[in-house]
């Protein structure tokens, strides 16, 4: 049966191989569409690894810059103690510029022993971060006063970063980085910080201290309930008497999440209306096509009702000639995005491209079924004496 | 005889309507995703508004410094001393504007924050940036000398700040503590032109950086203005020659790149550019190889349903050869018959295009962006359709009108 079918199909191959040419590219756009779909559907399962809804950013530029390291001291001291006074303020932090939900970004590859770690995030901030942030310390502990005396720099790295340089093994107290200079002294959860559909990278944190606070120009705010615009206005009053040469920015982390996610979402929205009106281009092409050539194969059909066959039977050969048809091109066009995980195109897990060819190999032989279902069935509607009498 | 035709193929296009409507579907959809979508390119990269003079002026937006010995590289702005150093002492350019990049600050009205993008310009600025005045006029090259505490507000800001259609000239915006007195409102720039855009401009001379700094990277791009449009190639090269004198002082970095271009290609060395490479081949390469992967499943798509199409009249073809048409005659018919769905198409495909730039300037996704349709792209797609169509419309019927009448009839 399946012999003879591949025998009509190469008895047309010309006709057929435009047909196939076409399901082949449209799995192909298919396959890159769900790639991308399944990518931030996984992502946006994982959770933010952080609580953002009552945390506002502070940002203040050009920063101060101070003569002596004492003044420093006393004038962020001063800071944080105005700052924690506010009844309405839980936990302040100063951080590095690549705070949460912003575009910037700060990274290079950390290595410890023979291990390797690529495009590790490198974030700044202060003992206040957990309290803030809401992040868990998993083991060791955060950065404290302590560390003031700390001859090797301490770092706290986060989980996936423990993952890959340590495995299974020990991380607390090890020594990583080049020549050794950082010093493992906690873990904690991986965080989102770019959105709800970004991947949580490697991070590592370091300690804001007297050699690189004078940099910085961002704190991070948690504050309570009862916090209002007027409240808002206070605090922007407050930070702008403490830094008269600055500007001042306050921003919502909320706010900041809604603008990030948009840069994922409207790309991703064109992409699917795009491509949603390809598919129904492609399906009516298709349809139209498929349609013509029972059409045109009328004398064929009536001839084998005439010798016995049922309308089941005549409308199952014509299905399955066309599922045949998408699954060579199917075949064809896995072979192609096979090689997307294998050669590790665009650095995305492989789970990823599997079940994206996955779903598109069905979405494709569900395409297929519905635009030869009608024709199929209209055919086996032919009735011999009719069609045989029209020849 | 063209009439004849024209009433053949409207009876054609009519008696198989659902053929009709793919082809037509895939026509003009395509013309309309290709239509947005070079609406949207030629909006971010050719639009007039405020550089009014842009065929005659350069744009220095990047300053890249590299260490070949240890792989440092830092890229971005240039500060205001060093354009000011370099590009304001060319002969070429009559004018050299001056502006930083956009910084974010707010004030706060009534306990509510007003988002303010704040720019620092020169006085040639104005000059070379032709914005249109709603109220009041540019600062003055005193005033910026002085660093009197003035600005140059937007549209949107003035609707902020001092409310719906309230006249602003001469009244005060606080931000940062700081009052600026308002000389002048222009009408609002869209964020894309990232050279340009600002809530509220001041002068350069109250930045709170220290414009005098003799670092060489900044926050600060420039605009070159040369007397005409012939005088560009000059220009740039004047630039050119000065920057390659540069010695680079500076223990990590031994060669530094800047470049004066055209506007578009300064837009995409910003994304793309890496050394003297400004990356603008890398970019139409790039959009080329996308287009075509887009155009191809349409035009299979066209080209499967047209070839269905003619098999269907093979009976159609041998009863004129009988009666005595020649392939000339038919070949002609059929090129007639797929102008009219091809132009049938464009024409729908207009009508929607209009309808989804009408969406997306009303969905407001980008603040102030006003797309419109560029009708030389509609040209040109109609054209690829018209191939297409041909292709594959045209040379099937050609060699069907070869065959023997009676093949041809016998084929039904």
């Amino acid at each position: 049966m399946l012999k003879h079918l591949f025998k009509l199909i190469w008895n047309k191959k010309r006709q057929n191989f435009l047909l196939m040419t076409e399901i082949l590219v449209s799995f192909m756009v298919i396959f890159a569409v769900f790639s991308l779909l399944v990518n931030y559907y996984m992502n946006y399962r994982k959770p933010m690894g952080f609580e953002y809804d009552r945390v506002w950013s502070v940002e203040y530029r050009p920063g101060v810059s101070f003569k002596t390291k004492d003044s420093l001291v006393v004038f962020y001291d001063n800071l944080r103690n105005k700052l924690n006074g506010m009844p309405e303020i839980e936990g302040i932090t100063f951080v590095s510029d690549n705070s949460p939900f912003t575009a910037n970004t700060r990274q290079s590859n950390v290595d410890y022993k023979k291990q390797h770690a690529r495009s590790v995030n490198w974030y700044d901030a202060d003992s206040g971060y957990p309290n803030t942030m809401k992040v868990k310390v998993l083991e060791g502990r955060w950065f404290g006063k302590q560390d003031d005396a700390a001859t090797v720099k301490p770092v706290v790295i986060n989980q996936q970063l423990r993952n890959e340089l340590f495995g299974a093994g020990k991380a607390l107290g090890e020594r990583i980085g080049e020549e050794q200079r950082f010093r493992v002294v906690g873990v904690v959860n991986d965080i989102k910080d770019k959105g709800d559909f970004s991947s949580p990278g490697n991070g590592m944190y370091q300690r804001l201290d007297t050699s690189n606070l004078g940099w910085v120009n961002k704190l991070l705010v948690r504050v309570s309930a009862k916090a209002d615009p007027a409240f808002e206005s206070r605090l922007y009053r407050a930070m702008s008497n403490s830094f008269k040469n600055s500007n001042i920015d306050i921003n919502h982390l909320t706010a900041k999440l809604e603008d990030i996610n948009k840069q994922t979402l409207i790309p991703m929205i064109i992409l699917l209306i795009v491509a949603g009106f390809l598919i129904i281009n492609v399906a009516l092409g298709l349809f139209g096509v498929l349609w013509y050539n029972i059409n045109s194969r009328r004398s064929e059909i009536g001839l084998r009702r005439a010798i016995g066959a049922t309308g089941k039977n005549v409308s199952a050969q014509l299905v399955t000639e066309s599922v045949i048809l998408a699954t060579i091109s199917l075949v064809i066009g896995s072979f192609f995005a096979a090689q997307f995980p294998l050669l590790n195109v665009f650095d995305l897990q492989s789970g990823v491209y599997v079940t994206a060819i996955l779903l598109s190999v069905v979405f494709i032989y569900l395409l297929i079924l519905a635009c030869s279902l009608y024709p199929g069935k209209q055919a086996a509607a032919i009735y011999p004496a009719i069609a045989l009498h029209e020849e | 005889m063209l009439k004849n035709y024209f009433k053949i193929a409207i009876a054609v296009l009519r008696r198989r309507k659902f053929f009709t409507f793919i082809s037509l579907f895939g026509i003009s959809f395509t013309l309309t995703i290709l239509m947005v979508l070079t609406a949207f390119i030629d909006k971010v990269g050719n639009s007039k508004y405020p550089d009014k003079n842009r065929d005659r002026s350069l744009y220095i937006v990047q300053l890249e410094e590299r260490g070949e010995k240890n792989g440092y590289t830092s890229r971005g702005p240039s500060s205001y001393y060093f354009l000011n150093k370099y590009a304001g002492s060319l002969k070429t350019p009559v004018k050299v504007g001056i502006s930083s990049m956009f910084n974010f600050s707010s004030a706060y009205v009534n306990d509510k924050k007003i988002a303010i993008n704040f720019k620092y310009t020169n006085a040639d600025y104005w000059d070379i940036a032709e914005y249109d005045f709603l109220e009041g006029k540019p600062f003055s090259k005193v005033q910026v000398d002085q660093a009197a505490k003035v600005a140059v507000i937007s549209e949107d800001t003035r609707t902020a700040y001092f409310g719906a259609n309230q006249h602003a000239l001469g009244k005060y915006v606080e931000v940062d503590n700081i009052r600026y007195k308002v000389v002048g409102v222009v009408k609002n720039v869209p964020i894309t032109m990232f050279t340009f855009y600002g809530d509220m401009y001041l002068p350069y001379t109250l930045s709170k950086e220290d414009y005098r700094s003799k670092a060489l990277g900044g926050s600060y791009t420039a605009v070159l203005m040369a007397a005409s449009a012939s005088d560009v190639p000059k220009m740039a090269a004047e630039y050119a020659t000065a920057v390659s004198k540069i010695k680079v002082e500076s223990k990590d970095y031994d060669k530094l790149y800047s470049f004066a271009d055209p506007y578009f290609t300064g837009f995409v060395r910003i994304v793309l550019g890496r050394g003297s490479d400004s990356g603008i081949t890398t970019f139409y390469l790039g959009l080329f190889i996308f287009v075509v992967l887009f155009l191809m499943l349409p035009a299979i798509n066209l080209v499967n349903v047209n070839i269905t199409r003619i098999m269907e009249r093979s009976s159609e073809i041998g009863v004129r050869k009988a009666f005595g048409a020649s392939s000339k005659t038919l070949v002609y018919q059929f090129v007639v018959e797929n102008i009219i769905l091809t132009l049938l198409g464009g024409v729908i495909g207009i009508g929607f295009s209009l309808l989804a730039i009408a969406f997306v300037n009303a969905s407001n996704v980008i603040p102030n962006l006003e797309l419109t349709l560029n009708y030389l792209v509609l040209l040109y797609s109609l054209v690829v359709c018209l191939f297409f169509g041909l292709l594959s419309g045209v040379y099937p019927a050609w060699r069907m009108s070869r065959l023997n009448v009676v093949t041809a009839l016998k084929a039904r």
